[in-house]
């Protein structure tokens, strides 16, 4: 569902947002308005209390929703309605620690049963206990992360363990806005698109309606994290304002 | 699988991160196989580090225990802990890789310390990340960093401990890893961290063996070291592993059941900073926050070679508690005027458990560092 939903999308800007930030209605509340203005697919971020991935904005937003009480088997109950409340697939994204401690396939059925198209871990590159398999085996997507230090011949293991897009990561470093778009990421979303016929969506850093519409001259599709996440927390109106970010970068 | 034992380990990190990690693999196994890098690692230990650290007959404290017990004396090497060892050995490792930049993290500065002085010695940039909590109870090794030319980073994120500060660490690491070498403390972190830090700390081990056996003629019943991220207590036990010898690592129990560091007594398996290990975490798999007194001690995670070895039983991994640890701290002084670092009295502490059933035997206590940075603390306390 995930690849069609983004190949068939004239702009592909998904919105990554903290799950349970302020609250979980307000969640559901932003995964309605967001999918109302267009978006082709959400991603929803699980908090973790150690993202190594995430620069200061997720950092803080991962600790502010896990500080209001955020817990796991409430975002079950929650997803479900969400997924039900849309008609277009919500990822989540979750370090890998979580899916340890509650048992990989047994947390992933859960994910999948409420309803949600695909998953992405930002800190398995590789696969020991063979999550490919299994996530194929329970039919949800697991997408798979590509960098700009990752080597050809590992980009194509990568691309042919990996479901619903492939995830360029524009930058090295975390996440967080950037000024520009960094030099090499056409190449680099090339090279994986040469490889492979899914999507390629690029992520990290972007945050400019002007970086959007360069990187989707060659890309599939964006991902946009901390620029929205930050209208979550401090503002007074944090649905509405998230919302009306989206909105201005897809216009 | 490579760069596991058992289930622990792994390399679970941003995909940006591996092909540094298989670089340093390379320059490992190079320098490993390498006798020049081998002779220059011997010829700093000697004459840098001041190695071979003594093992000493502690026999006023033998006395007082009914045990005969001897300290290997890591808080005399240059920069006043073990940490120095795995310093060097990583930094001639930099060195060959060509890096031009050193970061670090820091929980009691000890490591930091020993961080910054090798970059101080070999004339690289140095940047050592440290929890604000612990700039704070470690003043005098934040003075240290400073003055042999590191940057000191404060992190106040999440508990502002070591947990975070390695959290910001590889977060640099990520950004910088082009031209950064990241200097990591412990026996923790992805592979091959782990395997390597316990290469350039095996020197404890594969000293204490020959001193006790020169010294006594025969092999020691116990060794004890305490186990922080496991770096010291790896050190030791590697000389010991395939002997007869019971082999004991102290964690840190803190206030209590509630509040403490002991990851292998209180933990279960989740990946944290690169590897699965026993980890202090609730059930969704939440970091637990944390407490010892000793800055060294205080982190939620364990070197997975640990949590290997206690689940095979090699290891018996104990908890000993602040209050324990602050009466070790200060028996030690007192008894054989050796003020230890808080983490060191804590492995010290174990002793007193470990007479009860074994009077009249042998056990050797690695001494992983001295007490001066502790002073404040201990002070504060009105010790
Ligand atoms: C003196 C001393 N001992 C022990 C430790 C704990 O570390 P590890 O478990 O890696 O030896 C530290 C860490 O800072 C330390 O400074």
């Amino acid at each position: 569902m995930i690849t069609e939903t983004i190949r068939n999308s004239k702009k592909a800007v998904i919105p990554y947002i903290t799950a349970g930030l302020p609250s979980f209605e307000d969640t559901g509340a932003l995964i309605r308005a967001l999918a109302d203005a267009g978006a082709p697919a959400i991603e929803i971020g699980i908090p973790f209390s150690d993202p190594m991935a995430d620069g200061p904005v997720i950092q803080k937003a991962s600790k502010m929703s896990l500080d209001a009480g955020f817990s796991l088997d409430e975002l079950f109950l929650h997803l479900r309605e969400w997924c039900g409340s849309v008609s277009i697939p919500l990822i989540v994204m979750t370090y890998i620690n979580p899916l340890v401690r509650r048992g990989i396939e047994e947390t992933l059925i859960r994910i999948k049963e409420s309803g949600v198209s695909g998953v992405i871990i930002p800190d398995l590159p590789s696969d020991p206990a063979d999550i490919f398999e299994m996530s194929k085996s329970i039919g949800i997507d697991l997408i798979r992360l590509v960098a700009p230090t990752t080597k050809p011949e590992r980009i194509k293991d990568i691309v042919e363990k990996c479901t619903g897009f492939v995830y360029s990561v524009s930058i090295k470093g975390v996440t967080g806005s950037r000024e520009i778009v960094p030099q090499g990421l056409k190449k680099q979303v090339q090279l994986i698109k040469s490889m492979t016929d899914l999507p390629v969506c690029v992520g990290f850093g972007v945050s400019k309606k002007e970086h959007i519409e360069e990187i989707l001259k060659f890309a599939d599709g964006v991902i946009v994290g901390s620029y929205l996440v930050e209208k979550l927390m401090d503002t007074a109106n944090p649905v509405k304002e998230t919302n009306e970010a989206f909105l201005r970068l897809i216009k | 699988m490579k760069g596991y034992f058992g289930e622990f380990g792994g390399q679970y990190v941003p995909e940006t991160l591996l092909p540094a990690l298989e670089e340093l693999e390379t320059a490992f196994n190079d320098a490993c196989a390498d006798a020049d890098f081998q002779a220059e690692f011997d010829s700093y230990m000697k004459d840098y580090v001041g190695r071979p650290s003594p093992l000493t007959h502690a026999k006023n404290l033998s006395q007082h225990f009914g045990v005969d017990v001897w300290l290997k004396r890591e808080d005399l090497n240059h920069t006043g802990s073990h940490k120095i060892n795995n310093a060097i050995g990583q930094i001639l490792l930099a060195k060959r890789m060509n890096k031009k930049r050193i970061i670090a993290e820091t929980g009691a500065g000890q490591h930091g310390v020993a961080t910054a002085t090798v970059c101080a010695l070999f004339g690289l940039k140095c940047a050592v990340y440290m929890g604000t909590e612990d700039i704070k109870r470690q003043n005098v090794n934040v003075q240290r960093m400073r003055q042999l030319g590191a940057e000191v980073v404060p992190v106040s994120t999440g508990t502002a401990t070591l947990k975070d500060a390695t959290s910001e660490a590889i977060r640099d690491w990520v950004t910088n890893v082009d031209n950064t070498y990241y200097l990591i403390g412990s026996a923790v972190g992805p592979h091959p961290y782990p395997i390597m830090v316990r290469y350039f700390q095996a020197i404890i081990g594969k000293e204490a063996r020959a001193q006790i056996l020169e010294a006594k003629g025969v092999l020691p019943d116990a060794v004890v070291a305490c186990v922080g991220g496991g770096s010291n207590a790896i050190g030791i036990f590697s000389g010991f592993v395939d002997d007869p010898v019971e082999l004991i690592g102290v964690e840190a129990y803190g206030t209590g059941a509630d509040k403490n560091a002991a990851s292998i007594s209180f933990g279960f398996p989740g990946v944290l900073h690169g590897a699965m290990s026993y980890l202090l975490q609730d059930k969704d798999g939440q970091v637990l926050d944390t407490h010892s007194i000793a800055a060294g001690l205080d982190y939620p995670g364990v070197g997975p070679e640990h949590s290997w070895l206690a689940a095979t039983g090699r290891v018996l991994y104990k908890p000993v508690g602040d209050a324990d640890a602050l009466s070790a701290f200060s028996l030690l002084t007192r008894l054989e005027g050796i003020l230890p670092a808080l983490e060191s009295s804590h492995a010290i502490a174990y002793l007193s458990t470990y007479a009860v059933d074994n009077a009249g035997k042998t056990i050797i206590v690695n001494l992983s560092g001295r007490g001066d940075k502790d002073l404040h603390t201990v002070l504060e306390l009105g010790l």
